[in-house]
């Protein structure tokens, strides 16, 4: 039997391809999340109800984006070869995406009381926090899979993708919230 | 067995996926049947493809073990999950060509009902669902069968690469079609769906749960679309062979990087737009009904994808149109430099101007002026694309094959089609002609004549290509002659009853109406009729036909500069390119040289690697 | 020049074929009148362009045909600055003018009595699967379907359509006024038209309501008949009715 592994490229490294495969499908995706975005004024105005929780908005924003820096550190340890250090920030990352993914399901629990999904601003709230935090998870579940490959491993080697596409993942995650969280709770 | 333990898989997925979403219905207690459809199905989905074979070469990589690949074999090769564009583009066409005849069958149902004025063929209900079953399949099909059929085959040889950059990624693209596929076959069973394959809300939200079915295929397809883009983007960026500059790339791979952008960024929206019609079925939610939601909303984004879609379909229509009046002209391309500068602007100008689709859905007044303006602007550069065929056409030495001869009838219909489009730009036309059958002939005459003649262009172009056989000269003219005349008979006479007064999607009109609708309806038949001879030519060319020559055409790209069919990684020896492709009548350009300057050690297949 | 000679001719002819054509009847609107015209307009402006593929095509088989086996290369030309620039010129010209008229004045048109005071304002509700009209002011409504709306002649008439809260879209489409706008749950549309022309679904079936944006199962058999009579004539309905 033969066994094939595609055989790729003259002239650009499959580093290279796979970033830019990566790139591409974020471009596709940020396009999604405008579709997002634009349907909110569309749903509900430009209004925000006065029960909206401001103190969790914020806590859930600060939290992610406390995430993206230890995202960062994991990266640049696996540059680094400072496996121990990687695997660390990895692990951070994961437990802060996880407390980010119990708070959004506070969040729900009182937006249940006050803005259920058949209201507008309901709608637009479970949705949007609903296509993000399904993000979220995704992001989380690939780092799962990228600590386990490398847990055991001495040097980064080939895996160096593995990382560095987890955590830009993870980035373009929080960045997205960095959009939602302002049409969700800041619109006057 | 890949297929049957793929079937298996999606059983048992669905199977968990029904329990978990049972389990929360029985919680919260809401109605247990649309919530257990949809997580059945996205574990099903999952299951399947891991059944068909991505655990086997892609799965097993995430949890830390070694995948196996192996896309050679047999024609049970075309039955699994395979890496190798060559089959994965085998696979897209036979599936489309399938669902194109189902879909002709059900247009024949169509023309049945609405050849006298009543009642009689169908139920209201049944006319309607088969009405948009036809409509979402041909979408299906005109989306899919150049992009996920051709350009597969066709656009890694085309540019001297040996496979797309992400083949496993290409391999999934086809595989969530076949569940497409099965879950619009399905619908009938689940009250079918009858809100014609645009599906504004509300009706959407409030059809059977055939609806429901046809919201998770149109998903799914996107999903479908969005990879292939992706791939094919990025296959055009880093796979070209040495020496493609920008400059010298034949004009079927621009056009598919313009379709590839679109596919890409654009499908994503009516992703979303799926997604709230099922959110507001499964959840309650209120995107489209008072108070709070806002049915204007789906039709914006839903057109914000449609329209760009139908670039998606054309765009790569006219690449192959181009390329095949060059090859059979023995003319270079003409103008290709403003060609491509077309494709760029149309590619621009397709996202600007969605809002053409509602110029009497009572969106804000003011919208009106800027999208028939930014939308009579596409005229600009799509007259480039007549410009280039007639130019090429002119003082050649034509040699009138079938494909040539599909590849004009393109340019003559899309003119019709393309012309009649002016008419649905203008507000004050449109306001008249709008859901009419005026609407129903135009987009036939841009998607069936435009597109679907490239296709059948580029069938019969590719054939010797992708078989190793030639298909049959006299029955390919046969083909033709009554495909051109029946479609045009057919489709101009639609003309008529929408500028008269009758609107689309009905299956009861005015008696008034009934004699042009019966000639229409005659002319489908035949026009129906006229896909056998098609059919009979390329089942048994395929199986014996003459052995075809490398190079029947004698055309300069590369696909023809290598065996029919292409071995795996398509090139003995590979080529570096030293001109661009369409060097007839002077010497001094030579598009590849094959040997000197490539690396033998990549020319063969890695063994045990 | 043949070419350029059977291109004259074929638009000649095709152009007095055009104009000798009755295509739709005439319009009983003002508004309907101006888009007629300007459907015939674009056809006009269609045809030399259409004529120009066509007989392109057609003498460039017949002139350029190599049929030998032995492939025969034509002169390479690639590109030819000035066909390219006149090309560019002269589709860039009609795209403007028909962005002008009909495209801009059109629209203009349409809007120019949204200003004026109506002589009869109808309220339209679409529900699945027929329509209901309340004559504003008049106090009379319409409600069952075989009703027949009646409409009165050198008006200005102005509808304001929507549909049902819990409904679907509908489409308020009357074909001989050649005007139509959706109707949308929560949303009020509306369109203005200038009566010109004594009628009667009887003798023509355009004078009907028609819902033109499918509706689900009757969306066929969602229509109304309609009457345009003298102002009078009307007036004297009205008070009928309202008796
Ligand atoms: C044998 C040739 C065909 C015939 C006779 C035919 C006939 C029809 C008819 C009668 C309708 C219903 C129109 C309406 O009431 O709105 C329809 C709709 C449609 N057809 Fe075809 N068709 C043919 C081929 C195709 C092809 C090749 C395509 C595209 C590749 C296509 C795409 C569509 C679409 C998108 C719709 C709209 C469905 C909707 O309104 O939701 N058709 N066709
Ligand atoms: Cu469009
Ligand atoms: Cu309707």
């Amino acid at each position: 039997m033969t066994i094939h592994v595609p055989n790729v490229n003259h002239r650009f490294d499959p580093l290279t391809i796979n970033r830019l495969g990566l790139w591409l499908f974020l471009v596709s995706d940020a396009s999604f999340f405008i579709a997002l975005l634009s349907s909110r004024v569309f749903v509900s105005g430009t209004s925000t109800p006065d029960e909206i929780n401001q103190v969790l908005g914020l806590s859930l924003t600060v939290l992610l984006l406390l995430s993206s820096l230890t995202a960062y550190r994991a990266e640049v340890a696996a540059e680094n070869n400072d496996m121990s250090h990687m695997k660390n920030m990895l692990l951070a990352t994961m437990g802060m995406g996880i407390l980010f993914v119990f708070g959004v399901g506070y969040e729900w629990y009182e937006a249940l009381q006050h803005f259920p999904p058949s209201t507008g601003f309901g709608t637009v709230l479970f949705t949007l926090t609903g296509v993000h935090v399904t993000h979220v998870a995704t992001g989380i579940l690939t780092l799962g899979f990228v600590y386990f490959r490398v847990r055991k491993i001495e040097t980064i080697g080939d895996n160096l993708f593995a990382v560095e596409g987890a955590v830009k993942w993870w980035h373009f995650v929080d960045v997205a919230w960095v959009f939602i969280y302002p049409t969700l709770y800041l619109l006057k | 067995m890949p297929l049957v333990r793929g079937v298996i898989y999606a059983a048992i997925g669905f199977a968990i996926g029904g329990s978990i979403s049972l389990g929360i219905t029985n919680m919260t207690g809401e109605d247990y049947k649309e919530p257990m459809i949809v997580l059945g199905y996205v574990f099903a989905i999952i299951g399947w493809l891991m059944g068909v074979g991505m655990w086997k070469i892609w799965g097993r990589e995430w949890f830390g073990k070694s995948t196996v690949n192996d896309p050679t074999g047999g024609w049970e090769r075309y039955l699994k999950f395979n890496t190798d564009h060559k089959v994965i583009g085998i696979q897209y066409l036979a599936t489309l060509a399938v669902v194109f005849l189902l879909a002709g069958l059900l247009a024949m149902g169509l023309r049945a009902e609405l050849a006298d004025s009543g009642q009689n063929v169908f139920t209201k209900n049944t006319y309607n669902t088969t009405m948009s079953l036809h409509g979402i399949m041909m979408i299906a099909v005109a989306v899919a069968a150049v992009m996920g059929g051709f350009s597969n085959y066709v656009l890694p040889l085309i540019i001297g690469a040996e496979d797309v950059a992400f083949p496993r990624i290409n391999a999934l693209s086809f595989w969530v079609v076949p569940p497409v596929v099965v879950l619009l076959l399905l619908t009938p069973l689940f009250g079918g769906f009858d809100f014609g394959w645009t599906a504004y809300p509300p009706l959407a939200t409030q059809a059977p749960i055939g609806g429901l079915l046809f919201e998770l295929a149109f998903l799914t397809f996107g999903i479908s679309s969005i990879l292939g883009g992706l791939n094919f983007i990025a296959t055009i960026i880093t796979q070209r062979a040495p020496g493609m500059t920008w400059g010298r790339m034949p004009i079927f791979a621009w056009s598919v990087l313009a379709a590839s952008i679109i596919s890409l960024t654009a499908t994503q929206w009516v992703a979303y737009g799926m997604l709230m019609i099922i959110f507001e079925r499964v959840f309650n939610m209120v995107f489209f009904s008072p108070p709070g939601g806002n049915a204007l909303l789906y039709e914006h984004i839903f057109w914000f994808y449609s329209h760009p879609a139908v670039y998606i379909m054309i765009l790569p229509a006219f690449g192959a149109e181009l390329e095949i009046i060059s090859h059979f002209a023995r003319k270079p391309i003409f103008a290709y430099r403003w060609v491509v500068r077309a494709f760029a602007a149309i590619v621009a100008l397709s996202f600007v101007v969605w809002a053409h689709h509602l110029f009497t859905s009572g969106m804000g007044e003011e919208l009106a002026v800027p999208f028939m303006v930014l939308t009579e602007l596409i005229s600009i550069p799509t007259g480039i694309i007549f410009l280039s065929a007639l130019g090429t056409v002119w003082r050649s030495k034509l040699r009138l094959k079938v494909p040539l001869l599909f590849a004009l009838a393109v340019v003559f219909n899309f003119a019709i089609g393309g012309l009649t489009g002016i008419f649905l730009a203008d507000v004050a036309t449109d306001i008249a002609l709008q859901d009419t059958y005026f609407v129903v002939a135009h987009f036939h005459y841009t998607i069936m004549g435009g597109e679907m003649f490239a296709i059948f262009a580029a069938g019969y172009y590719w054939f010797p290509k992708i078989t190793g056989r030639m298909y049959n000269e006299t029955l390919g003219r046969i083909h033709f002659a009554l495909m051109f005349i029946l479609y045009n008979i057919t489709f101009l006479v639609m003309f008529i009853p929408g500028t008269v007064g009758m609107n689309r999607r009905v299956a009861e009109y005015p008696p008034e109406f009934e004699a042009m609708n019966l000639i229409v309806s005659i002319a489908a038949f035949g026009l129906g009729l006229s896909f056998l001879p098609w059919i009979y030519n390329m089942l048994n060319s395929w199986i014996r036909g003459p052995k075809a020559p490398d190079n029947p055409w004698g055309a300069k790209t590369l696909e023809w500069q290598t065996s029919s069919p292409p071995p795996l990684e398509n090139f003995k020896v590979m080529p570096t390119v030293t001109g661009d492709p369409y060097g007839y009548g002077d010497e001094s350009v030579v598009h590849a040289r094959f040997g000197k300057s490539s690396p033998s050690s990549q020319a063969a297949p890695a063994e045990g690697d | 020049m043949t070419a350029a000679l059977i291109w004259v001719l074929l638009t000649v002819v095709a152009e007095f074929a055009l104009l000798s054509l009755n295509l739709f009847g005439d319009a009983a609107t003002k508004q309907g009148q101006f888009i007629d015209d300007a459907f015939i307009l674009l056809m006009a402006l269609a045809i030399p362009v259409f004529t120009f593929v066509v007989t392109m095509i057609g003498y460039v088989v017949i002139k350029f045909r190599a049929d030998g086996d032995e492939l025969e290369d034509a002169a390479p030309v690639r590109t030819h600055k000035k066909w390219v620039g006149s090309w560019l010129i002269w589709t860039t010209l009609l795209t403007i003018v028909v962005i002008i008229y009909p495209g801009y004045v059109g629209v203009q048109e349409l809007r120019e009595t949204h200003e004026e005071e109506a002589d009869l304002t109808v309220n339209v509700t679409g529900r699945r699967w027929q329509w209901s009209y309340e004559y504003e002011g008049r106090a009379v409504s319409l409600f069952a379907k075989d009703d027949m709306l009646i409409l009165p002649n050198d008006s200005l008439i102005r509808f304001y359509v929507t549909s049902e809260d819990q409904d679907v879209i509908h489409s308020f489409w009357i074909p001989a006024f050649r005007m139509k706008i959706d109707a949308v749950p929560g949303l009020t549309t509306k369109f203005d038209v200038n009566t010109t022309k004594i009628g009667n679904f009887n003798d023509d079936v355009n004078f009907r309501v028609q819902c033109a944006e499918l509706c689900g199962r009757d969306h066929s058999l969602m229509f109304t008949r309609v009457k345009v009579v003298e102002p009078a004539e009307f007036e004297q309905w009205i008070a009928d009715q309202a008796a």
